[in-house]
């Protein structure tokens, strides 16, 4: 049982990083409170995780990382939350993420940048930067954070930590602020890939609560495999463009030579759709994210603007002062992809293009493929503010992950090793539920790349 | 650009936002550049036919029928601004009023 001023000692002397947004005394107490009550017996009894601020808690306010939920504190617990404390957690506090989500380095909050752990000059990734962050300092072993494209993978291949996305439905959702609905899910990160799946295999299974989390028992973690025999193992030539970053292939070549040394068999597949994956995301996401954050006006939760005239003057006002720029910039662009004369040419097309997305991955698979094998990202972490003006650039950073969040599957980021001292992820992308093999040949690679020392 | 100041002023009336006019400039080209970006999709030729993706369940489970407390873990009088015998108490609605007769 760690002890809970420890705890909070751990996570305060990291307070340069920005990645917490809960208040220390607050914190403080909360910990103490949630140690004595926890259940000795749980799985995971006295184990911090910290929590993106985007999943609802009693004991903390939830402000997705904007101004227009500034101290909002909701009246229940997410069930990812009630499994925690129910397994014997301790709530860590809320961490800071883009706002309601959106974005891929973190810079979108409205309570301040985060700072990667390594490179202050640089991001920590996004959207669950805050999460990846703690878990890649050191102040905690595992963190909660949110996909819908990447959100939990590309910072944890930034900071070095390990992130998990499970399978659309592996999760429930309830309590969790929705901004894609169609692609959400909350995912774990940890220090290393046991500590990931601990939190994974406890936050998993059904929820009456949540429609869409399908009526499966929670995900049984499997044995570190003695070898990667018998595993097939595809590589998606669209995943290693010629432009690709050549010290991220060099990366990804060491890790495929260390899987064949452990008996994988490695052979190449084609995805070809890929490129029309981030075209695509950004198309549905913010169409989806449109219609979520529409219930954000000023009325039921959160401060509202003063001085309107009448009640359309008080959402206009409260939205328009309330979210930042990226948010307003989606919220925008769903409306219009939505809207009469522009639905066909965008949105219906955007959805016949993840129908195809989809179709890729079950062709590779049906051929034999257990798991695909990609860069988790194709660069180490940007400089902070390199990418702030050019949203399209910003949103190429999830090239390679979003298309697990288009097809509903499982994918798991692994440090593979470092560039100019800066952390490179590999990713594994699986079949729909099965976590299992996934976790497996992640926990394989782990054992076998050197993932500190330069690729 | 492939959207005017107009057109990013008739969007936001739709999404209830304000924008101010400072900013215009800069999300108009922002819009434009991402709405440029996205409008490759249209050189894909797909079949009519192909039927949406839909990650989930095959069928919405629904839940039972049945009249349940709401599943609040502390009490509304904890977390509303205001709550009395009962009831939240809400400011009165000016512009609902009778007027006067004169």
């Amino acid at each position: 049982m760690s002890d809970a001023k420890a705890i909070a000692d751990r996570l305060v002397k990291v307070k340069r990083l920005n990645a917490l947004l809960t208040p220390v005394k607050e914190l403080r107490k909360s910990l103490a409170e949630q140690a004595a009550a926890a259940r000795p017996t749980g799985v995971l009894y006295g184990m911090p995780v910290a929590v993106k601020d985007n999943i609802c808690t009693i004991d903390f306010t939830t402000t997705c990382g904007s101004k227009i939920l500034e101290g909002y504190r909701s009246p229940y617990d997410a069930t990812v939350i009630t499994k925690l404390k129910a397994a014997g957690a301790l709530i860590a506090g809320k961490t800071n993420c883009d706002e309601f989500a959106m974005g891929s380095s973190t810079e979108h909050s409205a309570y301040g940048r985060s700072i990667h752990p390594i490179d202050k000059t640089r991001v920590p990734g996004g959207s669950s930067g805050g999460s990846a962050a703690l878990v890649a300092a050191g102040a905690v072993p595992a963190a909660l954070g949110s996909e819908t494209g990447g959100s939990v993978r590309q910072p944890a291949s930034f900071c070095g930590v390990v992130g998990i996305k499970p399978t659309y439905g592996r999760v429930s959702r309830y309590g969790l602020v929705a901004f894609g609905s169609s692609l959400d899910q909350v995912g774990a990160l940890g220090r290393s890939v046991h500590d990931a799946a601990r939190v994974l295999s406890v936050i998993s299974g059904r929820d009456p609560k949540d429609t869409t989390c399908e009526d499966r028992d929670p995900l049984r973690l499997p044995t570190v495999p003695e070898s990667l025999q018998g595993f097939v193992i595809g590589l998606p030539r669209e995943y290693f463009p010629p432009d690709l970053d050549p010290a991220v292939r060099r990366a990804c070549d060491r890790a495929v030579r260390l899987m064949k040394e452990q008996g994988a068999a490695v052979r190449e597949v084609s995805l070809p759709h890929t490129q029309y994956a981030v075209p695509t995301y950004y198309v549905i996401a913010p169409a989806e994210a449109s219609s979520n954050l529409a219930r954000f006006d000023g009325v039921r939760y959160g401060p509202r603007a003063e001085g309107a005239s009448d009640v359309r003057d008080l959402y206009r006002r409260t939205r328009g002062e309330g979210f930042g720029a990226e948010v307003r910039r989606r919220i925008l662009v769903g409306t219009y992809v939505l809207s009469a004369g522009y639905y066909d040419a965008y949105y219906r097309r955007a959805q016949q293009m993840r129908a195809l997305i989809a179709q890729d991955f079950r062709n590779a698979f049906d051929r034999g493929v257990d798991l695909l094998f990609t860069p988790t990202t194709p660069t180490p972490a940007f400089k902070a503010g390199e990418k702030l003006n050019d949203p399209v650039a910003m949103y190429l950073s999830d090239i390679f992950t979003v298309t697990a969040n288009l097809a509903g599957l499982p994918a798991i980021s692994v440090p593979i090793g470092r560039v100019k001292g800066l952390p490179v992820g590999g990713q594994f992308i699986g079949q729909a539920f099965l976590e299992d093999e996934m976790l497996e040949a992640a926990y394989a690679l782990e054992r076998a790349v050197p993932a500190t020392e330069e690729a | 650009m492939s959207v005017t100041q107009d057109d990013v002023l008739r969007i936001a009336r739709l999404a209830e936002l304000e924008v101010d006019e400072e900013g215009l400039p800069a999300l108009v080209e922002h819009m434009s550049r991402i709405l440029d970006y996205v409008a490759q999709l249209s050189a894909v030729t797909a079949s009519e036919s192909l039927r949406p993706f839909v990650p989930g369940p095959d069928a919405i489970r629904f839940r039972p029928d049945e009249e349940n407390p709401w599943p609040l873990a502390v009490g509304p009088d904890k977390f509303a601004p205001a709550f009395k015998n009962g009831f939240f108490v809400v400011p009165k609605l000016g512009q609902f009023e009778e007027p006067e007769a004169s």
